[in-house]
């Protein structure tokens, strides 16, 4: 009976990713109210909060961008919070905060390692504007980004946009290249259908903005989170939507807010990034469970769905691989799975080289190595993440060095 | 520039730290039973790529199989097995028909070649005789004629006599009883005129009989060519039952052959109801190891701590296909009988022949 329960959800979460990603290609194509109703006008004023931990020069890069951005210079501002960097992470933002005069940049730090998420909360603090953007230290933003994101926001009900992340190394190997179809597929197929519904079930942590007065509301129990008393400082991204969808507020993914991010490049930065964002789902997949009746009352079904049996398929994914392993290990070995995925990657890749040519994949056969790493996601990566939920290491950054004092943080301003 | 210190998070939004003997119980369970389940995870992952390992590069294994009577091979054995008795069966008695069939048509040939050449013999002693009885016949059918002619004038002059003898009555010259007496030879004479002229008929038409071909010559010809046609047919049905007799004599050799070769098979040890007949399928990539007493090993998870369970008994001929018992491809293979001093060897997945795999 169980195996049996087992293959029928695992048949259902891969009939709903068909679905999913086939209502996306109509609604892409067809269906104008699944795009949101931008207005320009709406100029809120703008804090970009940019939590940095060891970024070294890179966030001297990501300051720049923003600098450049058309967005009125007077209303909007950075605040780079310094997360307790042992390199010298630090003394670039000071330069950025020296060379782009034209901005308002606050610098701050950390008196203590606290993590992304309790980083973004101290340096909100001393934000006042009415939308706040949450961004990665190492992405290079598009001029257009906050312009583009603060115009989502015209609709009442949304409560957090989100922008989509490319990546900037798509070619440097097989690693950054299977990245680069995974990114594209998931910001401008998979999370179309979230987007109709005003429902995106994450918006990734890279760029990130959302109303002020929600953000507030949520602050204390991003402080708080924890998991039988540990703090949970990974994962705020989805944590923040998630709280922002429970809220009533709509989440949106505005493909024209772009950002660009530098992907892992080798199999251990990779499986750290993977696993640190496999622990997030299991533990929103837990949360959404405690609390399915308020999730039922409160969602849209379709974020109901995705929050549910999209994280359920990758823990069954394992329980199905295990039994394919036990029962007939050379069923994997067959040509079948990998030519599906070069079909995949041959058509993304033509679409990829089309309308996003700074992402244009020139080796689309990498794909096929998908299969390999699905294989180890599955099995590895969704067992470790079940057995280490008690970690609170980042896993890709050098870990701090020991901060004996303090829970607040020192904060360095300019404009 | 200005550096500040940010005010101290607010209580409320502090972890909250109600029950921390719970929470702390519940993550030393959870610790514990996750550091367990990643020891096992590893210790599977190395067992599995170890097991994967050794069945890629063992030669010595065999898997066990045990043949039930009921199983579809068996089943389509059987049913061969009882569909080529029955046509042997079959074949038998019809070829037997056949034979007896073939006596009984060549004594018939027999009797009739043997009637023909008298039937020859007669016509042509009969024609013989025709030829030398003919143109007597014909000469006595002339003299015949004349004689008629003959009796006809005389037969003419009758007439004149009933007259004459009719005056002499009435002249009182002959009495009543002489001229009845009178009338009486003359209507004798007329009689035998007839007959005579009855029997020149007879003797023209018998002539006729002997001299030309008629009817009844035909009627014999005719029978002639009948028998002749009778015993030509016979020769083509014999024929064709010799030969029918032939194929199936040689049908029936090659069933015998079959049958004699399907006892080989382990499906016949299976399905013919003996007791106690383990088999085992072994890959072809396998058979240096195995021959006729060599020895057959158990083990432990399949590969540790193996014993001697017995020895190979008989290897069969005949191409197997089996799924591997770990991969689960299909291979090509051959089964071999086992005698086993264990039986419940012939339930494991695997077994080894010739020695022990990894030498414990």
């Amino acid at each position: 009976m169980a195996p049996v329960l087992v293959w029928l959800i695992l048949f259902l979460c891969l009939l709903i990713s068909i679905f999913k990603y086939t209502l996306a290609l109509i609604l892409k194509w067809s269906v104008p109210a699944a795009k949101i109703k931008k207005d320009f006008t709406y100029q809120p004023t703008v804090s970009v909060l940019m939590p940095c931990f060891n970024e070294g020069k890179t966030v001297y890069e990501t300051i720049e961008s923003i600098s450049k951005s058309n967005y009125p210079s007077d209303r909007f501002e950075v605040i780079a919070q310094d997360d307790c960097s042992v390199d010298d992470s630090y003394e670039w933002m000071l330069k950025a905060q020296r060379d782009f005069a034209n901005i308002k940049i606050t610098l701050g730090r950390n008196a203590l390692n606290s993590g992304k998420a309790r980083s973004v909360c101290n340096a909100l603090q001393h934000s006042t504007a009415d939308m706040i953007i949450s961004i990665d230290s190492d992405c290079i933003f598009h001029p257009d980004a906050i312009r583009e994101l603060a115009a989502c926001f015209s609709e009442p009900k949304i409560g957090s946009v989100g922008g989509r992340v490319g990546v900037r190394n798509p070619n440097e190997n097989v690693i950054t290249t299977i990245q680069t179809f995974i990114y594209y597929a998931a910001f401008q197929l998979y999370k179309v259908p979230e987007n109709w519904t005003r429902s995106v079930g994450c918006i990734s942590g890279c760029l990130f903005a959302i109303r002020r007065e929600l953000l507030l509301e949520i602050e204390p129990k991003i402080r708080s989170r924890h998991w039988f008393g540990i703090p949970v400082n990974q994962g705020e991204d989805r944590f923040l939507t998630h709280q922002t969808l429970l809220r009533g507020y709509g989440t949106y993914i505005n493909n024209d807010a772009l950002c660009w991010t530098t992907v892992p490049s080798t199999l251990p930065d990779l499986f750290k990034q993977q696993l640190r964002w496999k622990r997030s789902i299991i533990r929103d997949l837990f949360y959404t469970l405690r609390t399915l009746p308020r999730h039922v009352w409160t969602l849209h079904p379709n974020t109901v769905l995705t929050l549910v049996l999209t994280p359920l398929g990758a823990i069954l994914g394992l329980l199905v691989i295990l039994t394919v392993l036990s029962g007939d290990p050379m069923a994997l070995a067959g040509p079948g799975p990998l030519i599906g995925y070069l079909c995949i990657a041959a058509v993304l890749s033509l679409v990829i080289r089309k309308y996003s040519a700074k992402e244009a994949i020139n080796n689309p056969l990498a794909f096929g190595a998908y299969l390999g790493w699905s294989l180890v996601s599955s099995l590895f990566l969704t067992t470790l993440a079940l057995c280490t939920l008690d970690s609170r290491d980042w896993g890709t950054r050098v870990k701090q060095q020991e901060v004996s004092d303090g829970d607040g943080s020192h904060q360095k301003s300019a404009g | 520039m200005a550096t500040e210190v940010i005010k101290k998070v607010p209580a409320s939004a502090r972890v909250p730290v109600i029950q921390p003997m719970v929470y702390k119980s519940v993550v030393t369970v959870y610790r514990i039973f996750a550091i367990l389940t990643l020891y096992i995870v590893l210790a599977g992952v190395v067992s599995y790529g170890f097991v994967m390992g050794f069945y890629a590069l063992n030669t010595s294994w065999a898997a066990p199989v045990i043949l039930s009577p009921a199983d579809d091979k068996s089943l389509d054995f059987t049913e061969k097995l009882v569909t080529s008795r029955q046509t042997l069966e079959d074949l038998n008695v019809d070829k037997n028909r056949l034979e007896g069939g073939v006596a009984e048509m060549n004594k018939h040939k027999a009797s009739l070649l043997a009637l023909e050449p008298e039937l020859q013999t007669a016509i042509v002693r009969e024609k013989q005789h025709d030829q030398a009885t003919g143109p007597e016949l014909l000469a006595l059918d002339k003299q015949k004629q004349a004689d008629n002619l003959k009796t006809q004038a005389v037969m003419a002059q009758i007439k004149e006599v009933e007259a004459t003898i009719e005056k002499d009555l009435a002249a009182g010259l002959i009495t009543k009883g002489d001229a009845a007496t009178q009338r009486a030879a003359l209507n004798q004479a007329q009689s035998s005129y007839t007959d005579s002229k009855i029997g020149e008929v007879m003797l023209t038409d018998n002539i006729l009989e002997k001299t030309t071909t008629d009817t009844k010559s035909i009627d014999v010809l005719d029978k002639q060519a009948e028998l002749i046609s009778e015993i030509a047919q016979l020769d083509i049905t014999i024929s064709v039952a010799q030969k029918q007799i032939y194929e199936e004599t040689k049908q029936i050799t090659r069933l015998k052959e079959a049958l004699a070769t399907a006892k080989m098979t382990p499906y016949y040890l299976s399905v013919s109801g003996q007791t106690s007949v383990y088999f085992a399928f072994v890959p072809y990539d396998n058979q240096s190891n195995v021959s006729a007493g060599t020895a057959v090993y158990d083990c432990y998870l399949n590969m540790l701590l193996c014993k001697k369970v017995g020895a190979v008994k008989q290897i069969f001929g005949g191409e197997e296909h089996a799924p591997h018992p770990i991969f689960k491809t299909d291979i090509r293979g051959f089964l071999i009988q086992m005698q086993l001093d264990h039986p419940e060897s012939a339930k494991s997945k695997t077994v080894f022949l010739n020695r022990k795999p990894l030498f414990f």
